[in-house]
């Protein structure tokens, strides 16, 4: 490929990157090369077709791989089912949110990362309600089931909880958050009604 | 109306009661350098109220003071500053100023006014009719022993749908300290409504046809503005939502941004569902929903929408419609409000059977806000209700009042947690009635002047949370250490400052609010997280000086401290920064004279130390540290034992406090020993004139012949 082939199939690559952002969408460099193939811009402005033997799909995801980890504007991880790089456009679709989406569908690992994460930035408990709202949607069965999980795991030991005076149920990660003053962040994150 | 340069309507408005009085000034000519709100009144209060006078007194004079920036399109605007002798301050009444929001300010500068100044006594109740030049006293003896909502409806329909009243309602009226004024149905200055009481002065109706003139660039204005919306959250300027978005990298449970895509206006005419992405700017007013945040999630199905002050995309005025409430307790099935008046009703209860966010609770809140918004009853801060549950739980109320008395409230429905209790009790407090009307609708100051409960009994409470002087705390440790301290130190009435609050509530984590805190203060130990603090610095008392300094600006420009100051946003593409130099652009572009951030906060900081000097001579008092400055023993206490600096406690350290005053009054040039401000804090301030006349009552550093 020429330079200029190369500038314009890197722009349609974060293109595509950036347009599944736009619809809360992570994806593959297969599914990066299927969109691109989909609205011809793969082949026609490149100018792969003249090949005599086409690329393999391998080599053409490994070319859009190497693409989207040059650019600014677009992040990736390997996904928590493994074996899969994720892209995103964090200016569209958030580092966080991206983590979130990666683990739905992975009750355990999706309230584990984000009690840890919580406390160990803010730093704060989180509310166990937390996660049955939207992105996460837990139903309460699963929730339960997850803490019933964690409590059993001996990789999970650092994940606990406390109850305000409310009898709000308050989740946090002993990595981060000392027992006592997660009690006390809980009991004051209840307090907020009260204190305008 | 007369046209100025810009931001100024150009006149301020007087009218004596007691002769009756109307003339005009020259705004900027005479307190152009105290820009507006509070600032003006409290050169009023100075050059006009003598020391001694109590607020009743029909030579105490009641301000009602807009700024520049009041009537613009700028966001968050549309605040009056009302400020008098304040009658809930104890032991003596000293300056102190509420502040409502709604439209009255804008129309007042529409009609050519930027303040009113309301001097004497009437001889028979009153109201102020203001159409642009016409102004005049009416007859309000019609209205008089009515609420504050059959006042608004018949000035309106007297004066005009497009008019703004702001009225008082019986409590107001019977010259209750805790009584509030309200313009808008919600839109209150609280303590001042019985000072318009006394004056005979039933209401005040505004309406203009004219505009505010902008100075600078037009296109510059709208860009600005425009970059405002930009950075604005949600109420309280909290930057992140309290939910996961695919826009930032941050949320927080805790926080009032909580309207997201899917929640739904439920009592709207259609319903309205919350659409879009709700990070753009005509998205800004679904953000938030006070009712949801405070009354819970079960709220959103009765919101009808947001209600809000002039030119603001918040909105938290929480407009409700609970049809229930209509049969139970035959009231309106509809009311609005925010913060405390949103829940005024449910915290005269012990608890409530389904908690704080039960649908009890939301029917408590209809109640209360139909009782009190009308009555005119101020909960000066919640300190009302806390106080309140204290005196019973501790058996207070049945020593004090006689029995005939006591048996006749209604304890049956107050330990049924009933709402109806509030028919028995906000009547009472509100219209006076029998002892304990009459020592409550006095505020604290009521149980140790009329009751003789000692300040310092009250001042160990850690559920009362009584700061001194009549009020409680406000945003005071358990939000933000030492600086939280210092700032609710230096008013007469609860600080009402939320520059400091908004910052540390804004729900970014820790390590972003300590770069913007370095960036701003200095350092990024200006800021601690919250309950883990660490021993005072000079970063944090250079943050309490800013925090006093922008509330002030904000009370006088017109501007909203309850959203401002913006250092933070939610733009993850300015690493969460906001603008501090907002205020100083927007005023250097309305009224066309050019400030940059230090100038505006040099006027911001002349105007605090005028209220400072206002104080000390009313007190006639030398030493503000010892006498003024105080802190309530709860402060300097944990009850599970937990030592200062130890993460999990709020509890200060006595020392420590000591230092964070040296350190607050160094950074303000004040004497370290006596808190007050020193003669070359009075010349750095152009108030000269103010530290020569304390000086011959001995009140200045070294003074003393
Ligand atoms: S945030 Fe609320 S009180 Fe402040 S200006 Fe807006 S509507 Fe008024």
């Amino acid at each position: 490929m020429t330079p200029e082939e190369t500038t314009v199939l890197a722009e349609a690559a974060v293109e595509a990157v950036r347009e599944a952002s736009r619809q809360g969408r992570l994806v593959t460099s297969q599914d990066v090369l299927a969109a691109l193939e989909a609205d011809g811009t793969f082949l026609a402005p490149v100018g792969l077709e003249s090949k005599e033997q086409p690329p393999l799909a391998e080599d053409l995801c490994a070319l859009l791989a190497g693409i989207l980890a040059e650019s600014q504007e677009i992040a990736s991880f390997e996904s928590l089912s493994g074996g899969r790089t994720l892209y995103h456009a964090p200016a569209l679709l958030s580092r966080t949110y991206a983590r979130i989406l990666d683990r739905k569908g992975f009750p355990l690992q999706l309230m584990v990362e984000e009690i840890r994460s919580n406390s160990r930035d803010y730093p704060r408990p989180v509310p166990v309600e937390l996660f049955e709202a939207p992105p996460f949607d837990l139903t309460p069965e699963e929730i339960e089931h997850a803490l019933k999980a964690l409590a059993a795991s001996p990789d999970h030991q650092d994940i606990t909880f406390t109850t305000a005076p409310t009898g709000a149920l308050y989740l946090f990660s002993t990595l981060h958050l000392e027992r006592g003053y997660a009690t006390f962040l809980a009991q004051r994150a209840e307090s907020l009604v009260m204190n305008p | 109306m007369t046209t100025t340069d810009g931001g100024f309507a150009g006149k301020v408005l007087r009218v004596d009661l007691s002769t009756g009085k109307i003339s005009t000034q020259d705004t900027r000519e005479k307190y152009g350098a105290v820009l507006g709100g509070t600032g003006l009144g409290y050169q009023v209060l100075w050059e006009e109220v003598p020391a001694g006078t109590n607020a009743f007194d029909p030579g105490n004079k009641i301000v009602f003071a807009t700024g520049v920036l009041a009537g613009t399109g700028v966001p968050c605007n549309g605040r009056t500053a009302v400020t008098c002798l304040f009658p809930t301050c104890w032991p003596k009444h000293l300056v102190g100023s509420g502040h409502m929001g709604g439209n009255f300010a804008a129309k007042l500068k529409y009609a050519g006014y930027d303040a009113l100044i309301v001097e004497g006594k009437a001889d028979r109740p009153v109201w102020i009719f203001i159409r642009d030049n016409r102004v005049e006293l009416r007859d309000a003896s019609r209205l008089w022993g009515s609420g504050i909502r059959r006042a608004n409806l018949e000035i309106s329909q007297e004066m005009g749908a497009d008019c703004s009243v702001a009225a008082i309602g019986q409590a107001g009226e019977k010259l209750a300290p805790m009584a509030i004024v309200s313009n808008s149905l919600s839109h209150s200055a609280g303590g001042v409504g019985g000072v318009m009481g006394s004056k005979n002065l039933k209401a005040i109706g505004v309406q203009g046809s004219g505009a505010v003139r902008i100075a600078g660039d037009k296109g510059q204005w709208e860009q600005l503005i425009k970059f405002h919306l930009s950075i604005l959250g949600g109420n309280n300027q909290h930057v992140v939502p309290s939910f996961p978005t695919p826009q930032s990298e941050y949320y927080n449970p805790g926080s009032r941004w909580v309207g997201e895509p899917g929640k739904r206006w439920g009592a709207a005419d259609p319903p309205v569902e919350i659409t879009g992405n709700i990070f753009d700017l005509n998205r800004i007013a679904y953000r938030t929903n006070t009712a949801a945040f405070f009354l819970g999630d079960g709220a959103w199905k009765h919101t009808v929408r947001g209600n809000g002050c002039t030119a603001c995309p918040i909105r938290c005025h929480t407009v409700l419609s609970v049809p229930a409430v209509e049969a139970k307790y035959g009231i309106k099935k509809s009311a609005q409000n925010t913060c405390a008046g949103l829940f005024f009703g449910r915290t005269f209860f012990k608890s409530m059977p389904g908690g704080f966010k039960g649908p009890e609770s939301l029917e408590a809140c209809m109640v209360g806000m139909h009782l009190a918004d009308d009555l005119g009853v101020w909960c000066n801060y919640g300190q009302l209700q806390r106080d309140f549950l204290k005196l019973q739980r501790e058996g207070l109320l049945k020593a004090k009042l006689g029995a005939k008395e006591y048996n006749s409230i209604a304890w049956d429905k107050f330990e049924a947690a009933d709402p109806a209790f509030l028919f028995d009790i906000l009547p009472r407090i509100g219209e006076r009635r029998g002892e304990l009307g009459h020592v409550l609708s006095q505020g604290t100051a009521g149980l140790f002047s009329q009751w003789g409960i000692s300040e310092e009994y009250w001042s160990r409470d850690h559920n009362a949370v009584y700061w001194k002087m009549g009020h409680p705390k406000h945003h005071a440790n358990e939000d933000d250490g030492q600086c939280g301290v210092i700032i609710n130190t230096q008013y007469n009435r609860d600080s009402q400052c939320h520059s400091h609050s908004n910052f540390v509530r804004n729900g970014l984590p820790l390590a972003v609010q300590k770069k913007l805190a370095a960036e701003t203060w200095g350092s990024p130990d200006a800021v601690d997280a919250v309950g883990d603090y660490t021993p005072m610095n000079v970063h944090k008392a250079r943050r309490a000086r800013w925090s006093l300094v922008r509330k002030e600006l904000h009370d006088c420009l017109g501007l909203c401290n309850w959203m401002g100051p913006w250092v933070a946003s939610p733009l993850k593409e300015r690493g969460y920064r906001g603008d501090d130099s907002l205020e100083s652009r927007f005023y250097s572009l309305a009224t066309g004279q050019k400030v940059d951030r230090e100038g505006l906060d040099l006027m911001g900081e002349r105007i605090f130390t005028l209220h400072r000097a206002l104080t000390m001579r009313d007190m006639g008092e030398p030493d503000m540290r010892a006498r003024h400055d105080t802190v309530p023993p709860w402060v300097f206490e944990d009850l599970s034992g937990a030592a200062p600096f130890t993460k999990g406690t709020i509890r200060m350290d006595r020392a420590d406090i000591a230092l964070a005053m040296d350190l607050f009054y160094e950074v303000m040039g004040w004497d370290k020993a006596t808190g007050a401000p020193t003669k070359e804090a009075y010349a750095r301030l152009g108030l000269s004139d103010v530290g020569k006349t304390l000086a011959e009552s001995n009140l200045v550093p070294g003074s003393k012949a």
